[in-house]
């Protein structure tokens, strides 16, 4: 989902759409007050903003169907298993600068270290990224995002948001989507061999993140009973977990010994 | 020039806290427990048919897993709701629901086994036992992935699993996610159980 991101222009709908479901958030305050709470591994969240979620979701879906998951499923008839994970890596790699300047703006040294061990190893000996020494030599990659830095610095995400087009997200992450593409130095480059640098790297980062989640998201659709909020508590869990690194908050869980009384 | 010793002592201080956690409260029984099951488990991902895969893996779920437990958990604070006919009905639906999520999410598994690698107790209660795919093949898309079995011990001793995930996100904390917004979007309380009920015994095809 974080390759989303990287996605200049869908980026400039994040604005729109969030000062959009911002001003819909306010033009109904009391959204409903039965609202269920979402009880995620690592926090408990309210999704004051269901109903617009629930209508841009289910744009989103509209557009999957027809749009991304024949795109997906034609790009994996298309090209070779081997050929996609090479993608997937040369794509990971050239998101790593950003990965790194979140790493180091977390505190996160060692991780950082990592970060730019793995860059230069694999831009150089890995094929300019297709490859992976790094991961064979056990220096794993991991993501980082700004909305991820933020967390860190306290601040909260405030209520789950579905941005169309991007998907799930908060108003924390989609602030620190916009702000990655300040940072992006190809941002500023407005020449026409930049602009379709941009452009296709956002396709590209698209079409393969599609990918490679087709089989999961569609069994997730498959078993779900009320798709939205099934999607909302694993994005939300998953995200929790990406935030921290990693590292499980067991604490946080719910519990399951509260039913002793009513057996 | 400021910011490295402070993230260094950052770093530092989180490395010692995540060291506290880890092995402090681990618990053998919980652990010889799920590697039992495991090693059931792991027989069936090397079977190849699926319909014999479904089975066994039925089989499995009703000897380990507390179903009704996790029925009860997976309504949220409308459980205190429902009634004994409401019940009746919604446990069995339930059961084959839940089964039938186990099954589907255990049919990408083919040839990896699951190793037992370390175990948390919340309380006395309460435990959350971790494994990891080992797997003989390089390139496997599920090399290192961690699962985790949430395995609750009741007051005499006898342990059962109530909830499993991949990577921190867990599958009955989805359900209860799920059902509670099901319930509460069509008017909640008992209607709202209704309508759950309704959903559930449609999606099972009962």
């Amino acid at each position: 989902m974080t390759k989303f991101s990287t996605s200049v222009h869908a980026l400039c709908l994040v604005a729109i759409f969030f000062v959009a479901g911002a001003a819909y958030a306010q033009e109904e305050p009391a959204a409903d007050p039965s609202a269920p709470e979402v009880e995620a591994a690592g926090s408990v969240e309210t999704d004051p903003w269901e109903g617009f979620n629930r209508q841009v979701f289910g744009f989103n879906d509209l557009v999957d169907d027809y749009f991304f998951v024949p795109a997906a499923k034609t790009y994996r008839a298309t090209t070779p298993k081997a050929g996609r994970r090479g993608i997937r890596r040369f794509l990971s790699n050239l998101g790593s600068p950003s990965v790194f300047v979140n790493d180091l703006l977390q505190g996160e040294i060692g991780r950082a270290g990592k970060t730019l061990s793995r860059f230069a190893i694999n831009s150089t000996i890995g094929a300019g990224g297709f490859a992976d020494p790094a991961g064979k030599m056990g220096i794993d990659g991991h993501s980082e995002d700004f909305g991820q830095t933020l967390a860190v610095w306290g601040v909260s995400s405030g209520p789950y948001l579905v941005l169309p087009l991007l998907g799930p997200s908060s108003p924390r992450d989609a602030f620190g989507s916009i702000a990655e593409i300040g940072l992006a130095p190809l941002t500023y480059v407005r020449t026409p061999p930049a602009n379709y640098a941009r452009l296709s790297l956002a396709g590209a980062n698209l079409l393969s993140a599609r990918e490679n989640v087709l089989d999961p998201l569609a069994e997730i659709e498959a078993n779900s009973l009320d798709y939205y909020s099934s999607f909302r508590s694993f994005y939300t869990q998953a995200r929790a977990r990406e935030i921290r690194n990693g590292v499980a908050d067991y604490d946080a869980l719910p519990t399951f010994d509260e039913f002793e009384d009513i057996e | 020039m400021t910011l490295f010793p402070r993230a260094f002592r950052a770093a530092l201080v989180g490395a010692a806290a995540t060291a506290m956690i880890s092995p402090a409260y681990a618990d053998p029984a919980a652990e010889t427990f799920v590697a039992a099951i495991l090693e059931e488990a792991n027989a069936i991902f090397s079977d190849t048919d699926a319909a014999s895969r479904d089975i066994a893996v039925e089989t499995l779920v009703d000897k380990y897993v507390d179903m009704e437990r996790v029925a009860k958990f997976a309504l949220g604070q409308y459980v205190r709701q429902a009634t004994p006919d409401q019940m009746a009905v919604y446990l069995p639906l339930f059961r084959r629901y839940a089964t039938n999520v186990y099954q589907s999410t255990l049919e990408t598994y083919s040839g990896q086994k699951l190793a037992v690698t370390d175990s948390i107790g919340r309380n006395e209660r309460d435990f959350i036992v971790n494994s990891k795919v080992v797997s003989a093949e390089t390139g496997d898309r599920y090399a290192n992935l961690v699962v985790s079995w949430r395995v609750y011990r009741k007051p005499d001793g006898a342990q059962t699993i109530v909830d499993a995930g991949a990577e921190g996100v867990w599958l009955a904390i989805e359900q209860q996610s799920q059902f509670k917004s099901v319930i509460a979007n069509n008017g909640g309380g008992s209607k709202g159980i209704d309508a759950l009920i309704a959903d559930l015994s449609t999606k099972v095809g009962g």
